[in-house]
């Protein structure tokens, strides 16, 4: 057993934590880093609640290892409102009801950032493939491909 | 606040070289960490209790994919997201990167590596449960018990394979480099399998899949996976095919099954090779497939169903390979 | 939101705020991650609170010996069944079930002891430390080996495992049968489902003992129930307790009932004199269950030529599991919402309610009525085919027109139902491509309806269903005071809506508190979606009552009557003139000489509304009944088994939408819930054990394979409802599993009778059909060949 210094970026502030080797990523943040935006709706792997970026891809914290973090960019919901600001994916998931009970909202507002990121315009199929690890139990999913469908235009806008 | 402490603690070692990797992997009780996506699950249940945890995340030159000519080799830490976007392996190996882009959903692809899906553990609706659960029925062969809750009568392990890339690598012929502190063997992928679900693999402690070694392609080939929703599942049956059709005629086949049993099924194509690519065939080889393999009750789903599907993924994806 | 206080004064008329798509009050807290769960509460002091259940499905209580967990390291309270004054049960004439369980455990999985200490570690060890001496007892997991002869009791009272047993008849079913054109009866099977709400179960309570406080927090529905529940349970005087609800991740229905774990967190924290948290883990959400029961039907109708119901004969069987629940409550709505739908002739209901040795089943959206719906739906496509009705006219020929009163005494003041067949037939473009699919594609429609809130809440106290306070203050801002749980729903936001509405204010005026019993008035809860229509009735009269406090505070300081203020919420005119008043100067003029201003809205459900005189009557009483139409649209893979859902068509009659963008949500929700339950989920045994309490096996549809859904609201102004609103989350849930099956019918030929429609069932009938075909045909050609002989000897 051990216990070990993690060096990591959260949410662009770089910090170092004593943590067990043992540590799951989705305490870390939770517990250590007191960032309780990132949620946990399964026993491991199975909902996607608890999705953040690592080094701008989606991962599970809940199946990470935090001392696996070591050097890595972590980034969770908490990091995308700019000076209490929503982001444009939080304020399209807000405004077209994309979040009923919110729970699983981080996780699915994260894997969306991910697709944003490297297609700012998706295809429907290209929605529905970047958040098929992220169950929600309130909306039926159809608002949610609006709420990105509605980012994307809005990022579109943002740049003419 | 670290994972249940039914769990013994481990120590994690981030190894910075191959060797020094097969070197903390020969201590007992050792296991690989890459993505964690099949090793943290299984800690999380207590269904697994190593000593170390040994990261092979930051090994220069596990990560890279070489092409050679039409010939490529994979290391162990690709990640399955990257091996799915790749475009050379998509139109040279189709089987590979179809199996890849199948495999759970995004997040698993962007986290799971080429080697760990090949290693990944067996699994059973009878295994993948938490402490209390196996406690309840006072585990299983694999892990706790002396009993096969799917074939009490039986002295042996079901726990399938379910792994997608492994069926796709076996028809594709790939084979294995396999380190150990004695240096590096090779290894047809079939024969990274054995047939029992307890110990599944092929590899004595100290072991580790470096990479993948893919021959130039041998015609065409595809993967195809049966599974209850469109993403997140392991597969019910998962048929990867490499095909070469000649004029008339197909030449050579060979059919890998996942899912359905301790190892990936390879199915004798002996009764269609020689034959044209037609209904009559396609319906020969689900005959095969379904001959061949002989999943158990390891899944919620019956266990004849997944026998049904593989057939008929296996004819369909004939046909479309052929067509 | 566009408008802001300031800037709404200088428009030339007020705000409507009802009717139009708002986002929620609270979405922002959502999308930020700033929301505040249970399990996100601050807990740096907490101790951890782990809850040790029973491997035993069926087996008398021995001894418990837990002198070895106390006496561990780190560990401060350890809490059994003795520790507790008495059982619980959100019915009161059915608590029978102990937090902990006493003298017998009757599932695996129930809870039999519970520990709190420093750390996890701590607790685990305990857990691990405690000896449970426990003599095993044949157990049943099925309702069939629980009705048979010599079966063991669960319940010493409960003779035959029956929990309850109804029986119902409104007419004369034999006369109607006989004056049926056809008649037909089948028997469906419907596999247990669970809610599969996302967040995992929390709580998070505190006792002080120097002044004798609990406080709980935790993921209910139902914080006034959980607040009865913990007194009774702990012994403690009510006025001792304070529940809050913290944001909560859904619910449908898992949480309309106090559970064992928030019930066992507060007698930790009495016991250990501390705060303590308990976190549970999704196994333990299919471990404490209460979904939907596994459900055998026997259903038989009478039908006339041009499609009118004349006869309903219907036995329903459902497994509840070891303990009551809801489960009296259950089966009367299978009965209750069996037929009030449509005009029928007579009816016959049978219902049994069993005790099994498996997790107790509980209310689950669209509670009770699921199943029942699904049966009835597909026998009438059925025999609809067989009469060669199309789906819509068979449904035409029955609907109800309001007034009405059901053949169970049931009354409807509003339905829309023939607007939304309309709706979704255009829609759907049924009349053009009904029967004109390529092989292996259908359509199938069904309706379905649901109550907007039980007129008869299940603890009677003879308080008014709903309450709301408003409180007006110098900062000229209004705080809304409800009990109501916002579990996703966006109660709050509608009752901000409402309150907003009649002040003719801007929602950012109000806020709103809920959910805390020191500071809200007590309500009963989120569950039978009352709260849209109960609350937002009390919501309304408040409102109004603090607008006429207002206006007569205008009329004083501009000094005429009342009745010649103009209101217009962020000023006020004298009418005919241009004296006006702000809202800030109405505010300090309502103030002066009494201060702050707290007013009250109440509504009670009028007796007309609340059933019939026989026995059970109550349930399925409503003070306004939503209505539906779907239209589904299947692709089934007739080598495969697989279905796939291409798109649904959804009309939703919920009266008036208050949010329509929250309505459109619950009813997209709904349908889509619908079609998990009809296309994959299903839980499981093994011996009682649960065999699918994750979410790799219990299939939850991931948004890669589900559809489109299309929602038409449709108005019907109900005379009773808010605004004329009715409820929108949970009747479109019940038709479509029905409108599936009629679908892959349309699709492939083939009727299902058992539900999930998984692959391996579907080509499992498919299979079967082939085989008879081949049969048939077989015997089809030796009958042909044998009358050959015949006619050439």
């Amino acid at each position: 057993m051990g216990t070990r210094l993690l060096e990591v970026t959260v949410n662009g502030r770089t910090r170092c934590d004593a943590v067990d080797d043992a540590t799951l990523l989705v305490d870390y943040l939770r517990r250590s880093v007191g960032l309780t935006g990132t949620k946990q709706g399964c026993d491991g792997g199975e909902c996607g609640a608890c999705t953040v970026l690592v080094d701008g891809a989606p991962r599970l914290a809940c199946i990470t290892l935090a001392a696996s973090m070591a050097g890595r960019s972590i980034e969770t919901i908490e990091s995308l409102a700019a000076a209490g600001r929503m982001s444009p994916l939080q304020r399209a998931f807000h405004e077209h009801l994309g979040a009923q009970c919110g729970y699983c909202t981080p996780g699915m507002i994260m894997s969306a950032e991910a697709l944003l990121r490297r297609d700012r315009a998706p295809t429907e199929d290209a929605i529905r493939a970047a958040l098929a690890g992220n169950l929600c139990r309130c909306t039926g999913y159809v608002k949610i491909v609006e709420s990105v469908q509605a980012a994307s235009r809005a990022l579109a806008e943002g740049e003419r | 606040m670290t994972i249940d402490a039914t769990t013994p603690r481990f120590e994690f070692r981030r190894a910075a070289s191959v060797g020094e990797a097969v070197q903390w992997l020969a201590t007992p009780g050792a296991r690989v960490h890459a993505g964690g996506t099949d090793l943290v699950p299984n800690l999380r249940r207590g269904l697994e209790r190593p000593s170390i945890v040994v990261d092979i995340g930051g090994i220069a030159g596990l990560a890279g994919i070489a092409w050679r000519d039409d010939a490529c080799a994979i290391g162990a830490t690709v990640t399955l997201a990257r091996l799915a976007a790749d475009a050379r392996v998509a139109s040279t190996y189709p089987a590979l990167a179809e199996a890849a882009a199948a495999v759970g959903a995004p997040a698993h692809r962007s986290a799971g590596t080429v080697g760990g899906n090949l290693c990944a553990d067996t699994r059973c609706v009878h295994y993948n449960q938490g402490a209390w659960w196996r406690g309840a029925v006072g585990g299983c062969l694999k892990r706790g018990g002396d009993v096969c809750h799917v074939a009490p009568q039986g002295r042996r392990c079901h726990a399938a394979f379910c792994g997608d890339l492994a069926p796709a690598l076996i028809a594709l012929s790939a084979e294995l480099d396999v380190a150990s502190y004695g240096g590096v063997r090779r290894m047809a992928a079939v024969d990274l399998y054995r047939d029992d679900g307890a110990a599944h693999l092929a590899l004595l402690p100290g072991e580790l899949v470096t990479a993948v070694r893919l021959p130039p392609p041998d015609g065409v080939s595809g993967y195809r996976k049966a599974r209850v929703r469109g993403s997140i599942d392991f597969p019910l049956a998962g048929v990867a095919i490499a095909l070469r059709v000649g004029q008339r005629s197909i030449e050579r086949a060979i059919v890998a099954v996942t899912g359905v049993g301790p190892r990936p099924v390879v199915v004798g194509t002996e009764a269609i090779v020689g034959r044209r690519v037609d209904d009559e065939t396609a319906a020969l080889l689900a005959t095969r497939v379904e001959q061949s393999v002989k999943p158990m009750r390891t899944t919620a789903t019956p266990a004849a169903y997944r026998r049904q599907v593989a057939g008929v993924l296996a004819a369909r994806l004939l046909r479309t390979l052929a067509a | 939101m566009s408008s802001s206080i300031g800037a709404a004064s200088a428009e030339a008329s007020p705000p409507r705020t009802v009717g139009h798509p708002t986002p929620l009050v609270d979405g922002v807290d959502k999308v930020t991650g700033r929301a505040r769960y249970t399990a996100d509460l601050p807990h740096a002091d907490a101790l951890v609170g782990m809850i040790l259940r029973s491997t035993v499905a069926h087996g008398t209580i021995v001894g418990i010996d837990v002198s070895a967990a106390r006496a561990l390291p780190g560990v401060r309270a350890v809490v059994t069944g003795d520790d507790f004054a008495a059982p619980y049960g959100v019915i009161p004439i059915a608590q029978n079930e102990w937090p902990l369980a006493r003298e017998r455990v009757r599932y695996r999985g129930e809870p039999i002891a519970a520990v709190a200490a420093d750390d996890r570690a701590s607790a685990e060890a305990a857990l691990a430390a405690i000896v449970a001496d426990i003599a095993p007892l044949s157990p049943v997991f099925t309702a069939q080996d629980a009705l048979a002869e010599g079966a063991p009791l669960l319940h010493r009272d409960k003779a035959g495992n029956v929990e309850r047993e109804v029986a119902q008849d409104f007419g004369d079913v034999d006369a109607g049968f006989a004056a049926a054109d056809l008649v037909r009866e089948r028997r469906f099977h419907y596999a247990e489902v669970a809610h599969g709400q996302i967040e995992r179960n929390a709580a998070v309570a505190s006792f002080d003992p120097e002044r004798g406080e609990l406080t709980s927090r935790s993921t209910t529905q139902v914080p006034y129930y959980l607040h009865l529940a913990i007194a009774r349970c702990l012994g403690l005087d009510r006025a001792q307790i304070r529940i809050t609800k913290p944001f909560v991740g859904g619910g449908f229905g898992h949480r309309v009932e106090p559970l064992n774990f928030e019930i066992v967190a507060a007698a930790l924290a009495r016991a250990a004199g501390a705060t303590v948290r308990v976190e549970q883990s999704r196994e333990d959400s299919f471990l404490t269950h209460r979904g939907r029961p596994e459900t055998d039907i026997r259903l038989r109708l009478g039908l006339r030529a041009g499609g009118e119901i004349t006869a309903v004969d219907c036995e329903v069987i459902q497994r509840g599991g070891a303990y009551a629940g809801y489960g009296v409550v259950t089966i009367l709505y299978a009965g209750a919402l069996l037929h009030a739908l449509y005009r029928v002739g007579a009816v016959r209901y049978r219902g049994l309610r069993v005790y099994t040795n498996t997790p107790p089943s509980g209310a689950m959206r669209g509670h009770g009525a699921v199943d029942v719906r699904h049966a009835f739906e597909a026998l009438l496509d059925e025999m609809g085919g067989e009469l060669g009705l199309d789906p819509f006219a068979l449904r035409r020929a029955n609907l109800i027109e309001p007034p009405w009163r059901t053949a169970n005494d049931l009354q409807v003041n509003s339905c829309a139902l023939a607007a939304c067949l309309d709706r979704v037939e255009e829609a759907s473009g049924w009349r053009e491509r009904r029967g004109k699919l390529p092989r292996g594609r259908g359509l199938g429609l069904a309706c379905s309806h649901y109550v907007s809130g039980a007129a008869k809440p299940v603890q009677w106290s003879g308080e008014p269903h709903a309450v709301v306070n408003l409180k007006l203050d110098f900062d000229g801002s209004i705080t809304l005071l409800t009990g109501a749980a916002d579990i996703g729903q966006g109660s709050s936001t509608l009752l901000t809506q409402v309150a907003a509405e009649t002040l003719c204010l801007p929602i950012e005026r109000i806020r709103v508190v809920a959910a805390d019993s020191a500071l809200t008035p007590k309500d009963n809860g989120s569950y039978s979606s009352r709260v849209s229509f109960m609350v937002g009735n009390a919501a309304l009269r408040a409102a109004e009552a603090l607008r006429d406090t207002l206006v007569e505070a205008a009329a004083r300081t501009l000094g005429v009557a009342a009745t010649e203020v103009v209101w217009q919420g962020e000023r006020c005119l004298v009418r005919g003139t241009d004296r006006e008043l702000d809202f800030a100067s109405v505010v300090a003029a309502a103030l002066a000489g009494t201060g702050t201003l707290t007013v009250k809205g109440v509504w009670t459900t009028p007796s007309e509304m609340q059933g019939g005189r026989f026995r059970g009557a109550a349930v399925g009483s409503t003070a306004g009944f939503s209505y539906s139409a779907q239209v589904v649209e299947v692709a089934v893979d007739e080598e495969t088994g697989a279905v796939s859902v291409e798109h649904v068509w959804v009309a939703h009659d919920c009266g008036f939408a208050i949010n329509p963008l929250a309505a459109t949500g619950q009813v997209q929700g709904a349908v889509w819930m619908g079609m998990g339950q009809a296309l994959q989920e299903e839980t499981q045994y093994h011996e009682g054990l649960a065999l699918r309490p994750n979410f790799l096996d219990y299939r939850i549809p991931t948004i890669a394979e589900s559809p489109p859904i299309d929602v038409t609201l449709v108005d019907s102004l109900d005379p009773l409802g808010p605004f004329g609103a009715k409820e929108a989350s949970e009747g479109s849930l019940h038709g479509f599993a029905p409108a599936l099956t009629s679908a892959i019918a349309d699709a492939t030929g083939i009727r299902l009778m058992a539900l999930p429609a998984t692959p391996d069932r579907v080509l499992d009938a498919i299979v079967r059909r082939r085989r008879e075909a081949r049969l048939e045909s077989m015997r089809a050609n030796r009958a042909a060949a044998a009358a050959g002989e015949r006619t050439n000897p």
